[in-house]
């Protein structure tokens, strides 16, 4: 059975179709790219999946359970973790902080126990504190742990964003734009480790991308959309000598050379 | 390393001084220490709306006077003190009504932001005070409802302690809300709203814990105001002094350092001596020859003070007292003293900027 399966998915922005009729599906433990020219509506997508938009038509399964239109603190108890394109994170708080807040779902204790401050509360929060600093082993970030968030780079943040989705303890991980603002070797670095993590942590991966290596290094398969519709799909080879996507991405002209590897 | 903790315990001495024996020579200083104390519980529950849910509130003054009145009408004990089961009771019932009231405006807050949130939360104090505190039969028809404290409080220094028992509640509820699943989910909201729902939190649950646990401790503030002015009077709430407090509220939360609890209890009760209602004053100018000057411009030089502290506050010194004060605190908690410290102070300059917004 598949992890997600969209059918028909159409969402709707005045008269304006930022998706429209769009029908994919995720397989346990497969990492999917979902590609697309600035505009084509791969993040109105995400944000419907995590449940951020109520799309306007169609139907979102995970796990074979009906999600449409859950409210995204809902999915993220499911296991539906998601990063952002412009990094979701607590800014005035430190790393470790941004980890605990993100154990948020795991935390599992009443609001009066955290008020008074009982022992399983202490006992749960030293939990916490130990798995985040697993998951900063794991990402090489052990050194900031006591960071604020003002200070860091953009690399370390992005990083450390895909931490924090981790925190969540998804099993679908929903990634926009992982390698945004990395260089072509961080980028590598980066594809090793998703493929990493699924091997470690048993996860299925949906991710945004736009680094062709990148994509062709780490997805099974590819959806490209342009302007809101289905334009190609496929495993990454074939969809990176496809002639519509060739054309979306660079123009008319573009098709008629033969594929230029990027 | 067990010189120097001793060393920082002997510091602490000099405000435990102040804090204790000072009340304890004269019933006049126990009365002042007392209101300070209500100021600092009404801070803490600002701390935790404004500060950490990132909520404005200009009706927090509705809470306390909830708070007052359901304590006093509970009690109504006309010419007798109190028993302690009632005043507890009493006590009780007036957090739990300004919580619900709290419930009520946090209902509100989940659909509004911003100004418009500023606009209702002003109107929502405003028509409390107004339609609420003016109903005769809840104001003992205008000549106040009696609240008379038990015995074993009667003395001012006595009362002072209990106060001071309240505020240590309220920080102790202020510190396990700030390290727990809570608190981390309030600032998560406060700051980016999308995030805290990709983690799991419930934006709309959240939003009216927040509000709840701050309109709790207004209440409580309330409960004990009553007993310090042994009675409940409307004109204490009603319009012009209603309005006065709400924005001292705001105010002394701001130049404090919002989510920075030293600091806002230090701003809470700066302001409750300064304030036109406080007996503090007035005391001190009569004991000079300033006592008709003070009185007869007394809201002009607290409201001064209060605006010249808050424009210094925004332009120069947006984490407020607290950041002022970080270094000593971070020193009393047993690390070294240095001027730069990464804790304790940053969540503050955006929020300046959204309160002025």
């Amino acid at each position: 059975m598949s992890e997600l399966e969209v059918h028909g998915l159409t969402k709707k922005f005045g008269g304006l179709a930022a998706v429209g009729d769009l029908t994919m599906q995720v397989n346990e433990w497969e990492i999917v790219g979902l590609m697309g020219p600035n505009g084509a509506g791969k993040t109105t997508a995400f944000n419907c999946i995590t449940g951020f938009y109520k799309p306007t038509g169609g139907r979102i399964y995970y796990d074979g359970q009906d999600i449409t239109g859950m409210a995204p603190h809902r999915k993220a108890a499911l296991g539906i973790g998601r990063t952002f394109q412009n990094v979701g994170m607590v800014k005035s708080e430190t790393v470790l902080e941004n980890l605990l807040t993100a154990q948020h779902t795991q935390a599992a204790y009443g609001a009066m126990a955290a008020i008074a401050g009982t022992t399983v509360v202490r006992q749960r929060e030293r939990e916490m504190a130990k798995h985040a600093d697993a998951i900063l082993e794991l990402l090489g970030l052990t050194e900031v742990r006591d960071r604020r968030l003002g200070g860091l780079s953009y690399g370390t943040l992005k990083l450390l964003e895909l931490g924090c989705a981790l925190a969540v303890e998804p099993d679908l991980l929903l990634l926009d734009e992982p390698s945004s603002g990395m260089g072509p070797e961080e980028a590598h670095d980066l594809g090793l480790r998703l493929l990493a993590l699924r091997r470690e942590l048993g996860l299925t991966m949906l991710l945004i991308e736009h680094h062709v290596p990148l994509v062709t290094a780490v997805c099974d398969y590819v959806y490209v959309l342009d302007f809101g519709r289905l334009l190609a799909e496929g495993d990454a080879e074939s969809i990176r000598r496809h002639p519509a996507v060739i054309t979306a991405y660079l123009g008319e002209d573009a098709a008629d050379e033969p594929a230029a590897d990027r | 390393m067990v010189i120097e903790r001793a060393g920082r315990g002997i510091a602490l001495l000099p405000v435990l001084a102040v804090v204790f024996l000072l009340p304890a020579r004269s019933d006049t200083f126990g009365h002042f220490g007392a209101y300070g104390a209500i100021f600092a519980m009404v801070g803490l529950s600002m701390n935790v709306l404004v500060g950490y849910t990132g909520q404005i509130s200009l009706g927090q003054q509705a809470f306390v006077g909830l708070g007052a009145l359901t304590a006093a009408n509970v009690i109504d004990t006309g010419t007798v003190a109190a028993e302690p089961f009632t005043f507890a009771l009493g006590i009780l019932a007036g957090v739990g009504v300004a919580a619900g009231a709290a419930l009520v405006l946090g209902a509100i807050a989940l659909r509004i932001q911003g100004l418009y949130l500023a606009l209702v939360t002003l109107v929502f104090g405003g028509v409390t005070a107004d339609a609420v505190f003016t109903i005769p039969r809840l104001n003992g028809q205008e000549a106040g409802v009696s609240a008379i404290r038990p015995d074993a409080l009667a003395g001012e220094y006595a009362f002072y302690l209990f106060a001071l028992a309240m505020v240590a509640l309220c920080l102790y509820v202020d510190i396990q809300v700030r390290r727990s699943k809570i608190g981390r989910g309030l600032v998560a909201l406060r700051e980016n709203e999308l995030a805290a729902q990709a983690f799991g939190v419930n934006v709309t649950g959240y939003k009216l814990i927040g509000f709840v646990i701050s309109g709790a401790m207004a209440g409580l503030a309330g409960s004990v105001f009553a007993f310090w002015t042994q009675e409940f009077s409307d004109k204490d709430f009603t319009s012009g002094a209603g309005f006065s407090l709400a924005l001292t509220f705001v105010v002394m939360v701001v130049v404090g350092g919002l989510g920075n609890r030293t600091g806002v209890v230090i701003a809470a009760v700066f302001f409750a001596l300064i304030s036109p209602s406080s007996p503090m004053l007035g005391w001190l100018s009569n004991k000079t020859h300033w006592g008709s000057f003070y009185f007869d411009h007394k809201f002009y030089i607290s409201n001064t003070i209060g605006a010249a502290l808050l424009l210094q506050t925004i332009v120069m010194n947006p984490g407020g007292l607290g950041q002022v004060v970080a270094p000593i605190t971070r020193w009393f908690a047993g690390e070294p003293f240095s001027f730069h410290g990464d804790a304790d102070t940053s969540t503050t300059g955006a929020q300046v900027a959204d309160v002025r917004a």
